[in-house]
């Protein structure tokens, strides 16, 4: 709801989100109307961080195609140099 | 000045004032106390018994825990699952401790993808602690961990699955089968990849079910000792500055690690290894705090570990001459060679000058000469982790990395029922009251090593133990003995000294200080020289604490104060872990030092046994270091308790008898 709020009102009015904020949560809205969503300008906020997590797709119905787990963490198998890795970080050894 | 004095005097008055229970609904618009909660016993009392410019609130609970990750957590609902008036202390709120960074997995033999037996764990946890693990502990972790893995999966915790909707286990951590006969074991659950995430939001909430009273955002400042008996813990609330005992039969301590002391570490900041040193504080031993686990190549500054597959892949170490300076350390392996070595040429390198950055206190990791694309297979998300923690193009710079602490092995000694023991003439005796688990206990499943996914189950199934044997011990609403009213003045009396202090150094100088003294001289590269030119600065170190100068003068939130104190938590246990370092002359698990090579056990079990004559307690190295430290000096005294070889049970798990450890 927040991010919808932020949508709504520009960065640099944010007293206009927060009384957005308490108009919703009061519960004493006078006027039954929907907020309306601002349209998102186009290009602006596409995020680069879509290519980035390409690298660890979540796998299709999450079933890892190679070993058939369910569940199992995204990318290529963490234990396979030796240690837990994850985004070249190591977690465990 | 004055103004202080009047705030503390309107704010004893506000107090006294509120001894009757008022609602808090009622009390919206002022700072209320925290424990003021809905339905809840508001038994609690304030007095001036220790001073009056510190009022005091009095609390009694059956059992108190002091901690909130994996451990404390488990603990403190066990607790309160048994029937037990719980008290669960924290300076962060639960699902912000530092169980949460902990992705890797938990270690089972629950048999779900070969066959196997807690006995074959049992045998990989003895050698991988390079005998120096107390085999009835380890036998009853291993024993437990299915049982306990079970439960947490019955709890909610969503482990990854087989097909056959059986728990997924991947081969990880040195494990094997049929006592290392049998090849690679597959043990290690875990969940998608936040394991330790996962397990601590499991706990957390499977804990709101239970009536367990969370204090949070309180720093736990000591024990409250009478006559070698633990009767409860003082405790500063952060928000509003008041000063809270915790009077209960029973205190589990479960407050982590203390990565915080070095300078490159991959803790949180909050790891600062609070529970050590108030045990220190209250004159107990700590237990094997040499045991320091390392990792070479962890991100300069940042503290985020870079795998080892880098290496794999073809990257390599370069010193601040460009030269790729492992051939000559390890010419056949070179930048493959073991964990120790690596780490142990880099400081070799840095010591020696050839160290990269302003300070040359870093090498470098090249990944350069990789082909991007190669790299973006193998190891995706690389160049984001370089971007976001090193600030660089790994295919156009070097990584800048120096190594890093990861585990604490040391801690608080415990039994394997989590009772905290102290050894005097010749035998474990309990300290009555008083409980550890997690990182802070060393119960001792790691011994000299910890082994990977050993650790998240080394929390659940010891922080349940704890709740098990007091359980068992005790019964619910038991009458407290009593307390001396002044209890806890010494810790009053030292938070006000800290309040006021104004000497000449800050507490970030002093901690900088004392973190490049560590990563300089105890870090892994450990030689006899080195070692007591690293005592000597950390004793120097030690001793400016005197002259420590804090800047906020207030109660409510000061974390001045409160880094102060955490500093002061941090030396305790900063010297006690160099002391013990220059003393230990072997080289065992992590402690690695240059000048003793060697494993110096009782039998040399490289040889055959038969014709050996078995050397003294004195002589040999196989037992644990109990170190304690007397606080106004900072000097460090050691004494060394038998490593316990036998297990709980000869009959169901024979013990494993000390062997050369070799991979």
């Amino acid at each position: 709801m927040l991010s919808h709020l932020r949508l709504c009102a520009p960065a640099r009015t944010p007293v206009c989100v927060l009384t957005g904020c308490s108009r919703a949560a009061s519960g004493s809205v006078k006027d039954k109307q929907p907020l309306k969503k601002a349209k998102t300008p186009q290009g602006r906020l596409d995020s680069p961080e879509e290519e980035s997590r390409a690298a660890l797709q979540k796998f299709p119905d999450d079933v890892n195609p190679v070993t058939k787990e369910k569940g199992g963490p995204r990318g290529p198998e963490p234990t396979r140099y030796g240690d837990w890795e994850r985004k070249g970080r190591c977690y465990d050894f | 000045m004055a103004s202080v004095r009047a705030a503390s005097r309107l704010l004893s008055k506000r107090i006294l004032s509120k001894t009757t229970a008022v609602p808090a609904a009622a009390v919206q618009g002022s700072r209320d106390f925290h424990f003021s909660i809905y339905g809840k016993k508001t038994s609690a009392k304030v007095s001036d018994d220790i001073s009056t410019q510190y009022p005091v609130v009095d609390h009694e609970f059956d059992a108190v825990v002091v901690g909130a990750g994996g451990a404390g957590l488990r603990a403190a609902f066990g607790l309160s699952e048994a029937g037990f008036n719980t008290a669960c202390i924290t300076k962060l709120f639960p699902t912000r401790s530092h169980t949460v960074a902990a992705q890797g997995g938990i270690n089972a033999a629950l048999g779900n993808m070969e066959e196997d037996d807690w006995r074959w764990h049992f045998y990989d946890t003895v050698k991988g602690s390079d005998w120096l693990g107390d085999q009835d502990a380890i036998h009853y972790m291993t024993e437990q961990a299915p049982a306990a893995v079970v439960e947490l999966e019955n709890f909610g915790m969503p482990f990854s699955r087989t097909e056959e909707g059986k728990i997924y286990q991947r081969a990880f951590g040195g494990q094997s089968l049929k006592y290392g006969k049998g090849g690679q074991a597959h043990r290690c659950c875990c969940v998608a990849d936040r394991t330790g995430h996962s397990l601590l939001h499991t706990l957390y909430g499977r804990s709101l079910r239970y009536d367990t009273s969370y204090f949070v955002e309180y720093f736990a400042l000591d024990l409250l000792m009478e006559n070698g008996e633990c009767k409860g813990v003082i405790a500063l609330c952060m928000e509003d500055g008041s000063i809270h005992r915790f009077r209960a039969k029973n205190t589990v301590i479960a407050t982590g690690g203390y990565g915080r002391t070095y300078f490159s570490c991959t803790s949180a900041h909050t790891s600062t290894g609070d529970g050590n040193a108030m045990v220190t504080r209250a004159g107990l031993p700590c237990q094997d705090l040499e045991f320091v686990q390392f990792h070479p190549t962890g991100i300069y500054g940042a503290g985020c570990l870079i795998t080892e597959g880098c290496r794999g892949e073809g990257g390599i170490l370069i010193n601040s001459e460009g030269e790729r300076f492992m051939e000559r350390y390890a010419p056949n392996a070179k930048d493959l060679a073991s964990r120790d070595v690596v780490s142990r040429s880099m400081t070799i390198e840095i010591r020696e000058g050839r160290g990269v950055g302003p300070e040359k206190d870093h090498v470098y990791l090249q990944l350069t000469h990789l082909p991007p694309q190669q790299l973006a297979t193998r190891l995706p998300g690389i160049s984001e982790t370089a971007m976001i923690f090193a600030g660089v193009d790994v295919t156009k710079d070097p990584i800048p990395v120096l190594p890093t602490v990861h585990y604490n092995m040391g801690g608080i000694p415990t039994n394997y029922k989590g009772q905290v023991i102290t050894y005097t003439e010749g035998s474990d005796k309990v300290v009555p009251g008083l409980y550890a688990c997690g990182e802070s206990a060393c119960a001792s499943v790691h011994g000299a090593n910890r082994l990977g996914a050993n650790s998240l189950l080394d929390l659940v199934v010891f922080g349940r133990a704890c709740a098990l044997t007091i359980a068992e011990e005790n019964k619910p609403g038991e009458k407290l003995s009593p307390l001396a009213p002044s209890a806890g003045e010494e810790s009053v009396a030292n938070l006000d000294k800290l309040r006021y202090a104004n000497g000449s150094l800050r507490t970030s100088e002093i901690r900088l200080n004392m973190q490049k003294t560590m990563q300089a001289h105890a870090a892994v590269f450990r030689t006899g020289s080195v070692l007591k030119e690293g005592c000597e600065k950390m004793d120097a170190v030690y001793q400016t604490l005197a002259d420590i100068k804090t800047f906020d003068r207030g109660i409510v939130w000061n974390t001045d104060l409160v880094e102060s104190l955490e500093l002061q938590n941090l030396m305790l246990n900063g010297v006690q872990t160099i002391n013990s370092a220059e003393q230990r002359k072997e080289s065992r698990g992590a402690h690695a030092r240059e000048d003793f090579k060697d494993r110096l056990d009782e039998y040399d079990y490289s040889k055959p046994l038969t014709g050996q004559v078995k050397k003294t307690f004195e002589q040999h190295w196989r037992k644990h270091t109990m170190s304690t430290v007397d606080v106004k000096t900072g000097k460090v005294s050691l004494k060394y308790r038998p490593v316990i070889d036998a297990s709980l049970d000869e009959q169901e798990c024979a013990h494993v008898p000390p062997a050369i450890r070799s991979y």
